[in-house]
């Protein structure tokens, strides 16, 4: 505490004397004391800006903001994408993976990854945002990124669905010591699963997007390390 | 690469607003610093001695925590620079003992998105938590970047006799640190992306790893280390390998050129060996390894300081477990030209260049550096001990960037030691 008040100070006497040092002026506009801070509590020791709302769109490399993501996402999925591709449950449409910003010169550009399971493919779209058009578009098979929401939801329900949902439930069991009742209260995560040794029962792996999952059950993870669910076959699989 | 010059119009004037000096002589000499970012993703700080860091965030839903177009500025060379113009994990690579297990917890995770965690708790005590978009599927904004000043030890001390006066002076002086940190959840484990930007220039990058061992991988005594009771539980022990990606652009200017130093013994003088330093040039794509007495830096053809020497960045590391047993994480160093797909060091995913899969396809056709990207391996052999559970004390691992001759003079150089610079005539 109380080096920190001599920091303060030599913080005020700096703003004083360094005339030309940047941001000391911008320190003085943001760093207000904390609303409702008590007299000698500890103060931030660095600016504490508003961030304000968010903007429509961001300036520069910003991150996307949710609203260009939103555009994005809409210029990327094609009709014919949304006709023919098909997402990890099934339905109609990309499974919608992630968008970020293009690091380039010019204007803003997002580059959005979408999966199609009817062929396996990762997708890369470019797209103009100023412009609002699809400017190029990629494709290859066994390339992947981190899974989705849904897809880590789908996998979920792909291996409860399965006969080796009983070595889920033993997992749940010996982890938390109660019975497996329902997914509720389970907080399930996933990484992508590529085959690297030879195992059968898993070799498709990295031409198919196949997912483990982490799941943490009352505070405890369950033993699942075992388990690959392939979301292109819809098949669950044990490692030998 | 090369600087931007396509500011918003409304970034610029957010920045002059900010500077507090519209009317100022200085305003009217400096050249305006441009943030390339809105304010709420701009960072600039001025630390207690007088140095000042300006830089914009964001986190990419793979990478995490993002650092684009850093600049640095102090007392003494009020004019802001540009260091880097964006850093960055490549990879976090992490392979069990037990070789049961291996993952790329970037690129099949992510350290944004919902792996990116809210800062609470003392997270960010004494700092300030900004808010951002956490990279995600829905770009959710969230306090997720701590920025906080933290003392960083003894800055420079010297005690100089005036032979006039017959007094001592002491120079003694206290640093700071700049720390900007995310946290990323993957699992069991939880990992701090950390920068560190000192009031000296040095810019020091962490990866800490803090959270829970693995609840599943336990394995025989010869791959692991007894946890809990007795000898029946043995841990695995198990490998961090970091990858940074660093982008410079000193001055702005870009074109860096890439040096690496030896030295060797050199015969014996009258009282002890003498060493000598040699330079080797490296104008290819190429990886890299260490020897005793190497390092590497990236120097400016175009950016000199006051002195008339190339400003550059020399590569610092520390302690660092190699591991040999990937070809793509043996590499120490590895340099190549900067394109925009190669975007990580392992598991590189994108059907753009659906080849380029690790550094080594990117290094493969020893392409001439114009811009080059250093991607700097890190590794750590994490041995589990008792004391891991339960959090795990974090353990760190990272490199520092040197200024090597940026500015003529230590930046915090007090104005009575200005004319010490170079050999003193006697």
């Amino acid at each position: 505490m109380r080096q920190y008040r001599k920091w303060g100070w030599g913080l005020g006497i700096a703003s004083v004397t360094a005339v030309i040092a940047f941001g000391v002026a911008s320190w003085q506009v943001n760093a207000a004391p904390t609303p409702g801070a008590s007299p000698g509590a500890e103060q931030p020791r660095v600016s504490d800006p508003d961030p304000g709302p968010e903007p429509t769109a961001g300036t520069g490399n910003d991150a996307l903001t949710s609203a260009e993501v939103e555009k994005a996402r809409e210029i990327a999925v094609t009709p014919e994408l949304k006709e023919k591709a098909k997402d990890a449950s099934g339905a109609a449409g990309p499974e919608f993976l992630s968008a970020d910003i293009v690091d380039t010169d010019g204007g803003r550009r997002a580059e959005v990854y979408l999966y199609d399971y009817a062929t396996n493919n990762l997708i890369k779209q470019v797209v103009d945002l100023g412009g609002s058009k699809l400017t190029d578009s990629y494709s290859a098979a066994g390339l992947h990124l981190p899974a989705s929401a849904h897809e880590v939801d789908t996998a979920l329900d792909l291996l409860l669905a399965d006969p080796l949902a009983s070595e889920f439930k033993d997992a749940y069991a010996k982890a938390t010591g109660s019975q497996f009742a329902g997914k509720d209260g389970l907080k399930t995560t996933a990484h992508v699963f590529k085959a690297q040794a030879a195992d059968p029962a898993v070799a498709q792996c990295g031409e198919h997007r196949c997912l483990r999952l982490i799941v943490e059950a009352k505070g405890r993870y369950l033993d699942l390390g075992h388990l690959i669910i392939d979301l292109s076959g819809r098949t669950v699989a044990r490692l030998s | 690469m090369t600087y931007r010059k396509t500011a918003g119009a409304a970034a610029a004037l957010l920045t002059v607003a900010s500077l507090g000096l519209a009317g100022t002589p200085a305003a009217a000499k400096a050249p305006v610093a441009v943030a390339q970012c809105a304010a709420s993703s701009t960072v600039k700080e001025t630390l207690p001695n007088g140095t000042t860091w300006q830089l914009c965030w964001r986190v990419q839903d793979r990478a995490g925590l993002v650092l684009d177009d850093v600049f640095v500025s102090s007392k003494r060379y009020p004019t802001p620079v540009q260091v880097l113009d964006s850093i960055r994990l490549g990879q976090l690579n992490v392979p069990y003992d037990s070789g049961e297990t291996e993952y790329n917890d970037l690129t099949e995770y992510g350290f944004g998105g919902s792996n990116l965690e809210t800062l609470g708790g003392e997270d960010c005590k004494g700092g300030s938590a900004r808010e951002g978009s956490d990279g995600g599927p829905e770009a959710r904004r969230r306090k997720v970047l701590c920025v906080s000043a933290e003392p960083s030890g003894l800055a420079y001390r010297l005690k100089d006799y005036n032979y006039e006066t017959g007094a001592d002076k002491l120079y003694s002086k206290q640093g700071h640190d700049l720390v900007l940190r995310t946290i990323s959840k993957v699992g069991w484990y939880e990992y701090v992306s950390e920068y560190r930007l000192a009031d000296d220039g040095q810019i020091s990058v962490r990866l800490g790893a803090t959270g829970d061992l693995s609840p599943g991988d336990y394995v025989k005594a010869d791959r692991g280390w007894p946890i809990g009771k007795g000898a029946r539980d043995y841990a695995s022990m198990h490998y961090h390998s970091a990858i940074w990606r660093v982008d410079t652009n000193i001055d702005g200017k870009g074109g860096e050129k890439v040096e690496q130093y030896d030295t060797k013994t050199d015969g014996r003088g009258s009282m002890a060996a003498k060493l000598k330093t040699s330079m080797t040039k490296i104008d290819k794509e190429g990886t890299f390894t260490k020897a005793n007495r190497r390092w590497w830096r990236v120097v400016s053809e175009a950016s000199k300081n006051k002195d008339s020497h190339k400003r550059s960045l020399e590569l610092v590391t520390g302690a660092d477990d190699r591991y040999e047993a990937n070809p793509a994480t043996t590499p120490d160093v590895t340099f190549t030209e900067a394109r925009g797909c190669e975007k990580f060091a392992t598991d590189n995913a994108d059907p753009q260049c659906k080849t380029m899969k690790t550094i080594l396809d990117y290094v493969k056709d020893k392409q001439t550096l114009k811009n080059p990207v250093m991607w700097v391996r890190v590794g750590f052999h994490h041995v589990p001990r008792d004391e891991d559970q339960s959090p795990m004390p974090l353990h760190w691992q990272g490199f520092d960037l040197l200024p090597r001759d940026f500015t003529d003079m230590n930046p915090l150089t007090p104005a009575d030691r200005n004319g010490v610079n170079g050999q003193t005539d006697n």
